[in-house]
């Protein structure tokens, strides 16, 4: 026992040391799989608070960015009205259907912080549970995905955004319907990669690529960005396609979360696939 | 000024300072800024290296918090804490430290300071780079990352000191 003292005392400065960094890198490996800690990030009322504070200075840069791209998306969406509309026929009788079946709604939502040069970067939004956002919704914006919710408290949430390495969105070429996960190789802000295109099919250059809709995180269709090139993986039958994301995600701001009302019911019929098939 | 409300007031200062401005800015090339370990420097020479320990791991921890990095800072902040009474001890000066003094580039002349702190910050980025990424096979990335970025940071805490620091009256 004595000799056990000594020893600590002799290597207290060593120990301590070990003890603290153990600490902070057990924190640092495991919080990208179970984020538990949530009053130590961004999400948490206090820091969560202040990046709101900094955000009301900043978002000031981007206004005249940002108002270009909501006005080009509200004339998208006027187009689509009916008093944009001629009328050819007035003997049509509008008749209330059952056809069509609401299935996703979508959450208005603000970045108040975000990093982009780290390897996985998250950005943080002003709405939280009291909204009705949820671990695991989508987020997209006008212009093209953003990433899934990671973490959410009553008032804030945080994102792993579409630069993060395993990112694992189910996304597919639009023409041809080739599907493949979206990746990012920690560098470039405005690149991507698709994983899983068997380089036996034609990938054509700048074709575009658009959300799959698996899963139900994402509604089929939503932007992801452009084909920019494709390049031969060694020793496996695919193809690295390198994608350029149509959002810049150093200016976003304004995003919308994806809340899927069939959600449950898709979850329950896909529990039903036998797990022995999977390896 | 008392020497306790002093750091105090650095601590805060150079916290905000890191996470409101420096977190926000993209040079590109990989560069990231990172002033925050000069608050661990300037601290008293005869201070124990446990209260080092536990004051780098509460910094680290609060940018943490604010750039939702999960305790990366805290553990490059404790390496360049640990390492710092070692390489004090192999830069000091022919009569030893003045306990009394603080240790800053006006006290301690530029030599002095270009070689301990430059050291000291090559550890902490390099800790900092290697853990973020943690890939061997990108090593050369680390390396270019840690350069570039030592290179700015400290240039700034160079101008941080002659902007905040007043000179002490030579005797």
């Amino acid at each position: 026992m004595r000799n056990f003292l000594a020893f600590v005392r002799r290597f207290r400065v060593l120990l301590f040391f070990a003890l603290l960094q153990g600490i902070a890198l057990s924190l640092y490996f495991s919080f990208s799989q179970f984020p538990r800690i949530q009053y130590l990030t961004t999400a948490s009322t206090v820091t969560g608070g202040i990046m709101e504070v900094r955000n009301d200075v900043t978002k000031h840069f981007y206004l005249s960015k940002n108002n270009t791209a909501l006005q080009k998306e509200n004339i998208a969406l006027r187009k689509t009205i009916p008093s944009s509309f001629i009328k050819l026929n007035n003997g049509l009788v509008k008749i209330n259907d059952t056809l069509h079946l609401q299935q996703y709604e979508y959450i208005p939502g603000i970045i108040i912080n975000s990093t982009h040069d780290k390897r996985n970067n998250y950005f943080t939004l002003n709405i939280g549970s009291q909204q009705g956002v949820e671990r695991g919704m989508g987020v997209f914006s006008a212009k093209g995905v953003v990433g899934v919710i990671h973490n959410v408290t009553e008032h804030y949430a945080v994102i792993k955004s579409c630069l993060t390495e395993n990112i694992n969105i189910d996304i597919m070429i639009e023409k041809t319907g080739l599907f493949g996960l979206l990746k990012w190789n920690g560098k470039d802000a405005r690149r991507g990669t698709m994983w899983g295109v068997s380089n036996d099919t034609e990938v054509k250059k700048w074709s575009k690529v658009v959300t799959r809709g698996g899963g139900g995180i994402f509604p089929r269709g939503i932007n992801v960005g452009k084909v920019e090139k494709t390049d031969v993986v060694e020793g496996k039958p695919l193809w690295d396609v390198t994608i350029r994301y149509s959002e810049d995600y150093r200016s976003l701001q304004r995003v919308y979360v994806v809340k899927n009302l069939l959600k449950i019911e898709q979850e329950k019929l896909e529990e039903l696939i036998p797990i022995e098939d999977e390896q | 000024m008392n020497q306790a409300v002093k750091n105090i007031l650095r601590f805060v200062a150079l916290m905000a300072f890191q996470v409101l401005v420096l977190n926000q800015i993209e040079i590109g090339f990989g560069i990231q800024l990172m002033v925050y370990p000069l608050f661990i420097f300037l601290l008293p020479v005869e201070m124990g290296i446990l209260m080092l320990l536990l004051l780098a791991f509460s910094l680290g921890i609060v940018i943490d918090a604010m750039s939702n990095t999960y305790g990366l800072h805290a553990s490059s902040l404790l390496a360049f804490a640990y390492f710092r009474p070692l390489i004090f001890k192999l830069t000091a000066p022919r009569d030893g430290y003045d306990p009394l003094m603080e240790t800053n580039l006006h006290t301690m002349g530029y030599n002095w300071f270009i070689k301990t702190f430059g050291a000291l910050l090559i550890i902490h980025h390099f800790w900092f780079f290697l853990l973020e990424i943690f890939k061997l096979n990108e090593l050369i990335f680390v390396l270019q990352k840690t350069g570039l970025s030592v290179i700015l940071s400290f240039l700034l805490c160079l101008l941080l000191q002659y902007l905040f620091l007043n000179k002490a009256v030579k005797k």
